[in-house]
């Protein structure tokens, strides 16, 4: 009986193994998270980190009527640069990220103790070019206050009467949670990983086997169905925990070699417990997934249609997914009920370092476990029925 | 030896069975002829226990096949109506598989391979995956594939579909010695000429029901004509469906 299963599974994982071309397809598909990952850092990096160490390049008109302004700027480390020939153009197209207009007027208004008007050109809709603009903005506010200081302490005035308040800002959020949008790409790859491991294996094992016509003769033999169910499970099974298994890794490698916290200029400590933490809570996830893709296929008409709708499954767990990365959810122990979206949680609330009840763990595998079951009898219930054979 | 005994099944409204008792010998070809749709594979399908049928009874070695369907199936080798390779498995991996599920292993199982594939002459395809076999290599698979237990019960479902005549002669030689060697045969055809070749009792379906059973030489007797096609429309009340 058990060597049935033993037999059933063998044989399974002979033939998915030699389907080359659906097993590099599910390996790229599992990769391509990763690699994801990757460009999100960098693209994050480029944004942030490596503008603010840099001299700011910017371009001015009528440098000549402000030479004190311009000697403050250069001394904040500000490039001066001669101005492109069609001011809108350059920074529409992005060619200057930011350009300072000094009109004519300017010495006159300032000698006489009025505000001198200046203009910054920007185009607020480009994002890369926020810091620049940050930047400049507040060196020139910053030049506006020293003078007007200057100014009242000439006619014996305290500048501190101008501040009626100071604002200090206690920021509380976990260095790590500022790399969000990083981190949140690794439950959600992990996740997709689940549902892409063992696809190829479910289909070819059920709706493939009754497309191929070997269904008919399989179930001659003398095994009972919850065998047949349970050997083609299993090999499902060890495809997604060998794929989620490379996921992680790949993830692992990621954050081993790759200098995340100076790239985006956080620290981040995540280590190997990590990632062993993070396999243990994906683990009844695995079987969760596979069952259910057993049973979904158990439906389909043909192999086609058990692509289709499986290709569309992970979709359901993974907008939420992306959801908790704007919307802050309580992760009170009711989120821990439902599966995918759990250990979605719990993996994104470990790499932010926050403590977690070591109930919730629990909890979610519990559950998941428990609707595995439920699932797997379901599927068991639908092999024994004779319409199995017959469903196109 | 099978027996059935008054089976019935619906599926839906549709009756595809409505009466179908008779017994099958060892050492016996026992062939169940009737046009298409007449129930064959229904019959057949029941007593190997995939469908379960509205009421009746059929027996394998006195195996119920509804109380004891694993018992039965042990007894029985089929090549059923469906019957698909793995294409990514070779013609011997395919083979062990079915062998393996029956709990045949080791040295055991490598024999009866090995001789199984003497006797159908597979061995210069034997270790090819099964990916592009011709129809008549395609069969020799699946008849190994379901005699590899050396079951006594042997179910045929339409064996020579769209085998050529080299192979056609292969299999009857093939079937003969089965029975030959005692075992009990059944095979459901449309086709008189395999009949006439093979079958020493004959059952003659249609609509569900059986019209005829008995030897060649009793439906002759019973129908008064001098030929078996004669016979066979005589009892049918048409030749609709059927092949010379």
């Amino acid at each position: 009986m058990k060597s049935r299963i033993a037999v059933i599974y063998k044989k399974e994982v002979i033939d998915n193994v030699r389907d080359r071309r659906a097993l590099s397809a599910s390996v790229m598909s599992i990769l391509i998270g990763p690699v994801m990952a990757l460009l999100i850092i960098y693209i994050l990096g480029n944004i942030t980190a490596d503008k603010m160490d840099k001299p700011l390049d910017l371009p001015v008109s009528g440098a000549e009527y402000a030479p004190s302004l311009i000697q403050f700027l250069t001394q904040h480390d500000v490039n001066i640069k001669p101005v492109p020939e069609d001011i809108n153009d350059s920074i529409r197209n992005g060619v200057s990220e930011v350009v300072l207009i000094i009109p004519q007027t300017y010495p006159e208004s300032f000698t006489d103790g009025e505000p001198a008007a200046v203009t910054l050109v920007i185009d607020s809709s480009r994002t890369s070019a926020t810091t620049s603009i940050r930047r400049a903005q507040s060196l020139l506010m910053g030049y506006s206050r020293q003078i007007g200081n200057l100014r009242l302490m000439a006619r014996g005035v305290n500048p501190q009467v101008t501040a009626a308040i100071t604002l200090e800002t206690l920021d509380l959020a976990t260095p790590q949670s500022k790399a969000l949008l990083f981190l949140i790409s690794l439950p959600m790859f992990l996740v997709l990983s689940l549902f892409i491991g063992g696809m190829a294996v479910v289909i070819d094992a059920t709706a493939g086997e009754r497309e191929r016509g070997s269904l008919e003769p399989l179930l001659i033999n003398p095994a009972k169905r919850w065998e047949i169910v349970l050997g083609k499970l299993l090999a499902a099974v060890s495809f997604t925990l060998v794929s989620i298994l490379l996921s992680i890794a790949a993830f692992a490698a990621i954050f081993n070699y790759v200098p995340i916290d100076q790239i985006l200029n956080i620290p981040v400590s995540v280590n190997w417990m990590t990632f062993v933490v993070i396999f243990l809570n994906i683990l009844p996830l695995i079987f969760f997934v596979t069952i259910l893709q057993m049973l979904i296929v158990a439906f389909a008409r043909s192999y086609k249609e058990a692509q289709t709708t499986l290709a569309w499954l992970p979709i359901i767990p993974l907008l939420p997914s992306v959801a908790l990365g704007y919307i802050s959810i309580q992760s009170g122990p009711s989120m821990m009920l439902i599966p995918t979206i759990s250990q979605q949680l719990l993996i994104l609330q470990y790499l932010r370092g926050e403590t977690i009840p070591v109930t919730n763990p629990l909890i979610a595998a519990g559950f998941t476990l428990l609707i595995s079951l439920g699932l797997l009898i379901m599927t068991i219930r639908i092999y024994n029925r004779e319409k199995l054979l017959s469903s196109n | 030896m099978i027996e059935t005994l008054h089976l019935q099944k619906k599926f839906g409204d549709v009756i595809a069975l409505k009466d179908v008792t008779f017994n099958a010998e060892n050492g016996s070809i026992t062939g169940l002829l009737g046009p298409n749709g007449a129930g064959k594979s229904t019959t057949l399908r029941s007593i190997y226990g995939l469908i379960q049928l509205n009421s009746g009874i059929a027996k394998v070695d006195g195996f119920n096949t509804a109380e004891k369907p694993l018992e039965a199936r042990q007894r029985l080798g089929v090549l059923p109506d469906k019957r698909g390779l793995y294409p990514r498995l070779t013609a011997w991996e395919n083979i062990q598989y079915f062998g393996r599920l029956h709990g045949i292993n080791g040295n055991d199982l490598e024999e009866k391979i090995e001789n199984l594939v003497n006797l159908l002459d597979m061995k210069d395809f034997v270790h090819r995956k099964t990916k592009g076999f011709s129809t008549g290599q395609q069969l020799k698979v699946n008849l190994a594939r379901a005699l590899v237990h050396d079951p006594p019960n042997i179910l045929l479902d339409e064996p020579t579909n769209g085998l050529d005549v080299m192979s056609t002669r292969t299999l009857r030689d093939f079937i003969r010695r089965l029975s030959e060697e005692g075992k009990c045969v059944i095979l459901s055809t449309h086709i008189m000429q395999e009949v006439s070749a093979l079958c020493d009792h004959i059952v003659i379906i249609s609509q569900g029901q059986v019209m005829a059973d008995g030897k060649p030489e009793t439906l002759l007797a019973q129908s008064g004509k001098s030929n078996l096609e004669d016979a066979f429309i005589q009892i049918i009340g048409s030749g609709e469906g059927l092949m010379r």
